[in-house]
């Protein structure tokens, strides 16, 4: 069960910096998704992990074995890694049958023929593509093709499994079908995952912890709800949930012992959760996740919907507010009127407060509408 | 209501499907590409066929056709040709050297051509984007190119035509006739010619081919060796064979290298045996030969088309490779480089250099009697009835011919290649579309100079023998598929909507096409132009049979110069090579379009 680090890995592609300066600790079982936008340098990261590609810098350590270190020039092939490795275009050889796809791996560590045997068999009946074990890959829908890979990376028995984006080719349905089976898996076997995806709910929903990262630096290392309550800055705040969070710029002036906070024509009081974090700029921007943001009638602050859109659980409103839209997520089906004048209230202690100029986050508390 | 009306009178509704159909310029295009290319597809063959079986003039003088009117029915040709004393000598042996030195060719071809792609692909060799460029340059060249230097190169006093080349005047060495002429060097030179054909290809696959299948293969702890020997190989297997068969079927309807290389020996394939028959006036044993090449050439195209579409589906093999790791080569990434470049001048740049020389010399070969004469000299430097090559009016005119057929072969491929290709995207999946599609490209697939034979006949059904005339229309023809394929390119890439915006605002067809269309796919259709101006003026095969004893090309001219003309053949090759590369690559500047696209370093 094997623990990963990495320690000041940076990799350049030329004069292009791909990731820069990553340090990184996944404890053993952890299931950590590395989660960015396109380009951000989380799929990178992940072969740099596994050996398929070549840091500039840095180093690497799998368990207790360094498997890579620009200072003493070590370099283990992917192959003496002992990883799994699940592509996103699942690559399965188009030339092999479902079987032969599968038994490769075991061929190569030189397994007697029966147990091989033994061990598809018993992946083919895990993953249930037992009817397909004759066919070749092109013969197979996207999700069996799937299946197989998942079946491939599984049959040597990791210890580490590394997936890049592996649902992103499935449709809706069967791709919220495998997380559940992905997670299950993860819990049964006892090894280690790591997993590419830039789909910010697969990885709040799959992962024990998540790694954001953007042009190739790392933003947040949290678990999900960390990362999703207390974002490290503007970037990981925008870039976790649906719908994002509101930004809106702030004036901030001190009333006594109490910081009053302006903004769209609303003044409310903020009390930090931690009352060392003292806020000493005059502008900032305030973070409210719409669920944070209500509609009720006792509310104090007086708006108009600009435009309603219920989903049957939940709705979205987007709130006229002095000129300014903003987003609020209600529980339950509601259906306002175009222009209709609503009240609406600020809830919960997780508004965020982010500098202006770094965009870090500064404080975290409550808003109280004055 | 209206419909009921409709199905009341089906006359009537027939004549509005009739009606609709007309109206639409695609449809009327279709129509037209089937019905003329369909001509021109069957009518030659039934020409040969009928041909075959007729008495020509020349062949009055066999015992067995003495006395015969001329254009009576015979079946001795066939006869002749295939169950007669002559049947081994006309028919079997050009057969079976074709088939061997075919053979020879591929595998020299895929075997250079395959290496070096997997080097440029997949290894960290040195001096790639060199390599990717200059390693195309032979199949730019005409495809006598590097036959004509493996003369100037290996030729010594002791053998064909008794001068001097560049080895034996460097070194003294004289390498045996049947390394100068005859199978070996026609192999090996074809197999030259055609590597960089093999490396495109292959290149392609490697390139193309998801670098995820080789990490997959790495991470469950293949060895090198095994990735090769049991993924890659086995995935490109088919695209190999698809190569092998392609250069198998080029060669085997090779001219100019078994021409200029056959020598006195009498090594002859099936093209050189053709343009004989032809040149004696036995049109009836030509035909026939030609009847088989035809044969011979679909029957390969079979056997390719079974190879590629089986149950295995290689073709989708695609995925995001840019992430590959490169095979480190250590010391051997330098020995490679080092051995290539050498391989690459010999193919590439020393044809100019000899070509150059050896026009510049008094005495052939013997490169202390240097001379401009056979360039500029208004007399006649050799007394051979040949003036310096600028004053010769013979390459003048032929350069002009030459230029002229080009231009009216591209316009004429070009144009009606985007119309086929607007018409075919527009239909798309219809069964005109369908054939018009694959008439447009059936010419690709006729050897040269079975089709020049074809048109011989058709030149002289329709009274248009040794006319300007008849090379345009076979030209326009064979060039067709070029320019049809890029037509066709690009405009699926065109979404149908961008017409169709023009369309609501009525927009007239032809200012949809000269306003909308053509602009946006400029480029491509431009390559549509520039390939068959190219093509055209590099060749020979296609023209030899028409062309003789009537309108002279820089092609033509310098067969006819090869062999006792040294100097001045040398020089005209050399114009025409350099003519040949100088406009490829303004091709390559103006429409950023090049042969080795997506392989290169």
């Amino acid at each position: 069960m094997p623990e990963i680090r990495l320690e000041h890995v940076t990799k350049r592609f030329e004069k292009f910096v791909a990731v820069d300066d990553l340090n990184l600790h996944i404890d053993e079982r952890d299931f950590i998704t590395l989660l960015g936008p396109s380009g951000c340098g989380k799929t990178t990261t992940l072969r740099m992990i596994a050996g398929l590609e070549t840091p500039t810098e840095g180093k690497i350590t799998i368990g207790d074995k360094v498997v890579f270190d620009a200072a003493t020039g070590i370099n283990v092939s992917p192959a003496k890694r002992d990883i799994g490795f699940l592509f996103q275009n699942y690559a399965l050889w188009p030339h092999m049958t479902v079987y032969q796809n599968i038994a490769f791996g075991l061929e190569n560590l030189k397994w007697k023929k029966e147990d091989i045997k033994v061990r598809v068999q018993e992946m083919l009946e895990m993953l249930r593509i037992e009817e397909f074990v004759g066919r070749y890959p092109a013969e197979l829908s996207g999700g069996q093709q799937q299946r197989v890979a998942i079946a491939r990376t599984l049959a040597p028995k990791p210890q580490v499994l590394f997936m890049d984006e592996p649902l992103s080719n499935l449709d809706a349905k069967l791709r919220s079908e495998m997380r559940t089976e992905l997670k299950r898996l993860h819990s049964d076997s006892n090894s280690t995952f790591v997993y590419v995806t830039h789909d910010q709910l697969e990885a709040m929903t799959l992962a024990t912890k998540i790694c954001l990262m953007e042009k190739g630096v790392l933003q947040q290392y949290d678990p999900p709800l960390t990362v999703y309550s207390q974002p490290a800055n503007r970037f990981v705040a925008d870039f976790v949930g649906n719908p994002t969070m509101n930004f809106i710029n702030a004036a901030v002036k001190k009333e006594g012992a109490d910081t009053i906070v302006e903004f769209l024509g609303v003044k409310a009081k903020f009390t930090p959760n931690d009352k060392k974090e003292a806020i000493d700029a005059s502008e900032v921007v305030l973070g409210i996740r719409p669920e944070f943001f209500t509609i009720r009638d006792d509310g104090k602050i007086h708006a108009t919907a600009y435009s309603t859109l219920p989903s049957g659980m939940e709705t979205t409103v987007k709130v006229k507010l002095a000129d300014e839209l903003v987003s609020s997520v209600v529980f339950g089906a509601i259906d306002y009127k175009v222009d209709q004048a609503i009240r609406c209230d600020i809830i919960g202690n997780q508004i965020c407060i982010f500098d202006k100029g770094t965009t870090k986050r500064v404080s975290i508390g409550a808003l109280e509408v004055l | 209501m209206a419909e009921l009306a409709l199905q009341a009178r089906p006359k009537r509704k027939m004549i509005y499907v009739l009606r609709d159909f007309i109206t639409k310029p695609e449809n009327i295009i279709l129509l037209l590409t089937v019905v003329i290319l369909g001509f021109f597809t069957v009518y030659p063959v039934v020409l040969l066929v009928s041909n075959t079986l007729k008495v020509n003039i020349a062949d009055l003088f066999y015992p067995e056709l003495f006395g015969k009117k001329v254009g009576s029915f015979t079946t001795f040709h066939w006869k002749r040709m295939l169950f007669s004393d002559m049947s081994s000598t006309y028919f079997w042996v050009p057969l079976k050297n074709a088939v061997i030195m075919s053979l020879l060719a591929s595998i020299i071809a895929i075997l250079f051509g395959g290496v070096v792609a997997f080097l440029i692909t997949r290894t960290d060799l040195k001096f790639k984007k060199f390599f990717s460029t200059v390693f195309i340059f032979p199949y730019i060249m005409p495809s006598w190119t590097i036959a004509t230097f493996w003369i100037n190169f290996f030729q010594n006093p002791k053998i064909g035509n008794f001068q001097s080349g560049m080895l034996y005047y460097i070194t003294g060495i004289t390498v045996p006739e049947s390394f100068v002429y005859g199978l070996v060097p026609c192999a090996i030179v074809l197999g030259l010619h055609y590597a960089p054909f093999a490396y495109i290809l292959i290149g392609g696959i490697l390139r193309n081919m998801d670098a995820n299948l080789e990490e997959a293969a790495t991470i469950l702890k293949a060895t090198r060796a095994k990735i090769i020997r049991k993924i890659t190989l086995p995935i490109v297997l088919p695209a190999l064979m698809s190569t092998f068969l392609l250069v198998f079927s080029s060669s085997m309807s090779a001219y100019a290298v078994p021409q200029f290389l056959g020598g006195t020996g009498g090594f002859r394939v099936l093209t050189t045996t053709l343009k004989q028959f032809i040149t004696n006036g036995w049109y009836g044993q030509g035909y026939i030969m030609a009847i088989f090449m035809i044969i011979f050439g679909l029957a390969i195209l079979g056997v390719n088309q079974r190879v590629t579409g089986k149950r295995k589906n290689f073709t989708t093999v695609t995925g995001k490779s840019g992430q590959i790791s490169y095979i480190k080569l250590g010391v051997w990434k330098w020995i490679a480089a080092v051995i290539l470049i050498v391989m690459c001048s010999f193919c590439s740049f020393m044809p100019l250099v000899s070509f150059a020389l050896e026009s510049c010399t008094m005495i052939p070969g013997d490169y202390s009697t240097l001379t401009l004469k056979f360039w500029i000299d208004p007399g006649y430097p050799l007394q051979n009835g040949l003036h310096g090559l600028f004053h010769e009016t013979q390459v003048w005119s032929a350069f002009r011919n030459s230029i002229v057929l080009s231009l009216s072969c591209s316009l004429i491929a070009g144009t009606v290649g985007i119309l086929i290709g607007y018409a075919v995207s527009k239909r798309r999946g219809s069964r005109l579309a369908k054939a018009a599609d694959n008439l447009a490209f059936l010419p690709y697939l006729m050897p040269s100079m079975a089709m020049g034979a074809a048109f011989l006949a058709i030149g002289a059904a329709m009274g248009l023998s040794k006319t300007m005339a008849l090379l345009v229309l076979v030209g326009a023809i064979k060039y067709l598929p070029f320019a049809s394929r890029s037509g066709i390119n690009a405009m699926l890439q065109l979404s149908g909507e961008i017409e169709e915006a023009a369309l609501i605002v009525n927009v007239p067809w032809w200012k949809r096409m000269l306003k909308i269309i053509f602009p946006i796919q400029k480029s491509t259709f431009i390559s549509g132009y520039l390939l068959p101006f190219t093509s055209c003026m590099r060749e020979l095969s296609l023209f030899t049979l028409l062309s003789s004893g009537s309108i002279y090309l820089m092609t033509t001219l310098l067969e006819y110069w090869q062999i006792w003309c040294s100097q001045s053949a040398n020089a005209l090759n050399l114009l025409i090579v350099v003519t040949v590369l100088v406009i490829n690559l303004l091709v390559n500047k103006l429409t950023g379009a090049s042969i080795d696209k997506g392989v290169g370093g």
